[in-house]
């Protein structure tokens, strides 16, 4: 069967940071995450723009935490799109979050067939750099296999590094992962991480903004290849500074790459990497 | 007299004579910094040969030789008692092996001492303690055939050490500058002092008399005691020497300063309250500060405990640091040393310390940060003998210290880690702040005692009355080459800086500063620049 963007749609839930995508795209849709300030309950971007939110971190006396989709939110969605043949539906990293577990259930029996639902093993971004890729491939055409073959490539091959302004966000969450060891660290440290596995691993740590930053550059120029097929994208928690440096270095380093999506991080993602976190994303589709 | 007998009587006098000048060596610090003092490094090294020959057993000559050796090796602390104990290693091989001890003997073992005590060192430096080891195996050597009694023989060599050692200055500009003579030979010269006394049976000769003891020093011994107490008491007609009698039965590191109407009590025992009340019952008592020695430890080794727990086996190496200060300890624990020795400026740990340090860890491999130029030596003595694989880092400061250790992996090798952490340190600049200990001139650089001085890569850099201004002067040293990161690690009572950072702040708005209390003793402040 060809797959295209009139017979398939694309679902990825509200950690992708994307939420413009259903403007952007017909073929897809987005199903929040919640975020809750002690009993008030938000449904992720829809009901609590990212500005916002980082507005109330400031002023809360509570800490927010984040719950997963309901199955039911997801079968809501599912059922929207009875229309399409086929429904890709692409999710933040089953170690950080109930939420691909929760897509499987919404999706019933029509599960692993007419609805296909991916753990990424990734975040944010990462999420949509795999999503447009799909998106790429539908406007031209494409199967089943295709697509599969392109998800193994965007595991294997796809790669992040972010850093965190403290990692109490993370350990508060229980998302930090084997970052652990560098928790509780008394000196201003700015950790470099990355996910690896759908964990997060810590990969260096370095003293100030600058070092991260330089640090950020040497990974691009390691990693990655000069070329119009490389994808890359930037997410900051409330740090549009730190987007414009990362896109101006990209320009530098990787003038051929394609700067897909930049952005902040939203209230859900953002409750766990806290204010000042940036990342940066990378993807090539070739 | 058995050979046992008769060697623990010659150590026995050698570390009473250098026991005895052990606070005039100190005060030969090139620096006017508070640096790894000689006298005590040496001194604490020899006593650690006193220690070790009160349990042995009598044996054969060779194996008290091996004892020796030994022991020399395993109590050695600093540079000073590292190429001291390769001394004693020398003599020991020579003088085990002897059939009688006459002149020639001594003769041998005097040069083998010097060639062990040369071959210690990487690069050997004349006018040092190996210049006045050398020469007076050379005195040795001219006189060996003379046949003079093994007692005129050591008093010529003596006398040739004596020489030897006044000379340094003339060798070594740095002693020169700081108008000083060579501190590790000053303390040779004291040792064989010692040793022509035992040998001829004459007095032995101080050559100054020791300075009373300041709390710091009291501080340097190591305690069996669990609680540092201090108080003061305040009344009419005290007397302070029925009190410090009273103490003297509670604990250790006891000192007792003072007039009739108020005294500064200082000692270490298991019954606080019990000196508290000795105090009470003369006078008024206030400034009572209890400290648990024990407790510091117990916490740590209980957090190391969970660390463990939480992450079984995928530690390959871990890292000892010779850290300095309650807050620079935290400092380092938090980033992942898993030992800290206590030490540093003033209190270079032994290389037995370091053995056990090392030996003491979970992980396969280790890599140690002696974080001073003055422990370096013995760490790598520690790990030549240590029984796990063990690679040196050589960091000279707390500071850089910590610039190694952001650099360091669990996951990762001991070498790898030493490569790494080699880079980064190549990437740090340090300064410090501390008091001038003396007059010193340095570089046509005027410091009195007393004046702050200011360091820069360890040497002095500028002196004067103002803290701000001393401190400013560093400050702007490290930054005049590209940094954008800047440490500061605030001592034990270091004045305020607000005002200071503030001023940076305004001339280097690019700069990332991270102000952390340090604690350590001396220096005011720690700073490193990347």
């Amino acid at each position: 069967m060809e797959l295209t963007a009139e017979n398939t749609a694309v679902v990825v839930d509200s950690t992708a940071d994307f939420p413009d995508a259903q403007a952007r795209f017909p073929n897809w849709r987005v199903v929040p995450l919640y975020v809750l300030f002690g009993d008030e309950s938000f449904r992720d971007y829809v009901e609590l723009p990212a500005a916002d939110f980082y507005a109330r971190l400031r002023t809360s006396s509570v800490m927010p935490t984040t719950s997963q989709p309901t199955p039911g939110d997801f079968a809501s969605v599912y059922e929207e799109l009875a229309g399409y043949e086929r429904v890709y539906s692409f999710h933040l990293s089953a170690k950080f979050s109930g939420t691909w577990e929760s897509a499987k259930l919404g999706a019933g029996e029509k599960v692993g067939r007419r609805i296909r639902v991916v753990d990424t093993e990734s975040a944010s971004l990462g999420i949509t750099l795999l999503g447009l890729g799909v998106q790429r491939r539908l406007e031209q055409g494409t199967t089943d296999e295709e697509i599969e073959t392109l998800v193994d490539a965007f595991k294997r091959d796809a790669g992040l590094v972010f850093t965190v302004d403290t990692l109490e966000f993370l350990a508060r969450g229980g998302r930090i992962g084997r970052a652990q060891a560098w928790a509780g660290e008394l000196l201003s440290i700015k950790p470099i991480l990355t996910i690896d596995d759908g964990e997060i691993v810590p990969v260096k740590r370095v003293r100030g903004n600058k070092k991260a930053f330089a640090e950020f550059t040497k990974t691009v120029e390691e990693r990655t290849v000069d070329r119009p097929s490389l994808r890359v994208a930037i997410a900051h928690a409330a740090a549009p500074e730190r987007e414009r440096a990362l896109r101006s270095m990209i320009r530098d380093v990787r003038p051929s790459a394609q700067i897909e999506a930049a952005g902040m991080l939203g209230p859900v993602v953002g409750t766990h990497a806290g204010p000042g976190a940036v990342g940066f994303f990378w993807f090539d589709d070739s | 007299m058995s050979d046992l007998a008769e060697l623990r009587r010659l150590v026995g006098a050698a570390a009473a004579s250098l026991e005895a000048s052990r606070p005039r060596i100190d005060d030969l610090n090139v620096y006017p910094v508070p640096d790894g003092d000689t006298g005590t490094n040496m001194a604490l090294t020899v006593r650690s040969l006193v220690e070790a020959l009160e349990t042995a057993e009598d044996g054969p000559r060779p194996a008290l030789a091996h004892t020796v050796t030994r022991a020399a090796l395993m109590g050695a602390r600093g540079n000073s008692g590292v190429i001291l104990s390769q001394i004693v290693r020398g003599a020991a091989e020579v003088l085990g092996a002897a059939e009688t001890l006459d002149s020639a003997v001594v003769a041998e073992a005097l040069r083998a001492a010097s060639d062990a005590a040369y071959r210690g060192v990487r690069q050997p430096v004349e006018g040092t303690i190996l210049t006045v080891v050398r020469e007076m195996a050379e005195e040795a050597e001219a006189r060996a055939a003379s046949e003079l009694a093994p007692g005129e023989l050591l008093r010529a060599v003596l006398e040739r050490g004596e020489a030897a050692l006044a000379r340094t200055p003339e060798l070594l500009d740095v002693l020169r500058d700081a108008n000083v003579l060579d501190a590790g030979g000053a303390g040779l010269v004291e040792i064989v002092r010692g040793l022509v006394a035992a040998v001829t049976g004459e007095e032995l000769t101080v050559r100054a008399p020791a300075p009373t003891l300041g709390l710091e020093a009291i501080h340097r011994e190591l305690s069996e005691f669990r609680y540092c107490t201090a108080f003061l008491v305040e009344g009419a007609g005290l007397d302070g020497e029925s009190l410090e009698r009273e103490l003297e039965a509670l604990g250790d590191s006891l000192l007792v300063v003072g007039d009739e109407s108020a005294l500064k009590v200082h000692v270490h025992t298991d019954d606080p309250g019990a000196a508290l009340s000795l105090g009470t019952a003369r006078g008024a008592i206030s400034g009572v500060e209890i400290a648990d020695m024990h407790v510091q430890t117990a916490q740590r080794e209980e957090r190391l405990a969970t660390a463990v727990l939480a992450t079984p086996s995928d530690r390959v190496s871990d890292v000892v640091a010779v850290v300095a200060g309650a807050g620079n300890r935290r400092l380092y624990e938090s980033l992942g040393a898993a030992r800290i020795v206590e030490g540093g400026q003033s209190m270079n740990p032994s290389t037995a310390e370091l053995v056990d340090a090392i030996e003491g860890i979970q992980a396969r491999e280790v890599v140690v940060l002696p974080n001073n130029a003055n422990v370096i030596m013995s760490a790598e003595q520690a790990a030549a003998i240590a029984g796990k694989p063990a690679r040196i880092v050589p960091t000279r400061s707390i500071q850089a210290g910590l610039s190694a250790l952001l650099a360091y992996d669990p996951g990762a090798t001991a070498s790898e880690n030493e490569e790494a952490m080699r880079e980064a340190i190549g990437a740090v600049a340090t300064g410090a702040v501390t008091t001038a200990s003396r007059d010193v001139e340095l570089n046509g650089l005027k410091i009195q005692e007393g004046q702050y001085l200011g360091l820069l890569e360890e040497e002095p850099l500028v002196g004067g009355e103002s803290f701000d201004e001393v401190a400013s002067a560093v400050i702007e040293a490290l930054l005049s080459s590209p940094h954008d990161t800047m440490t500061v690690l605030t001592g034990e009572g270091a004045p305020g800086i607000d005002d200071l950072l503030e001023a940076v702040a305004m001339r280097h708005p690019d700069v990332e500063v991270d102000v952390q209390p340090g604690g350590q003793p001396h220096y005011h402040l720690l700073i490193a620049a990347e």
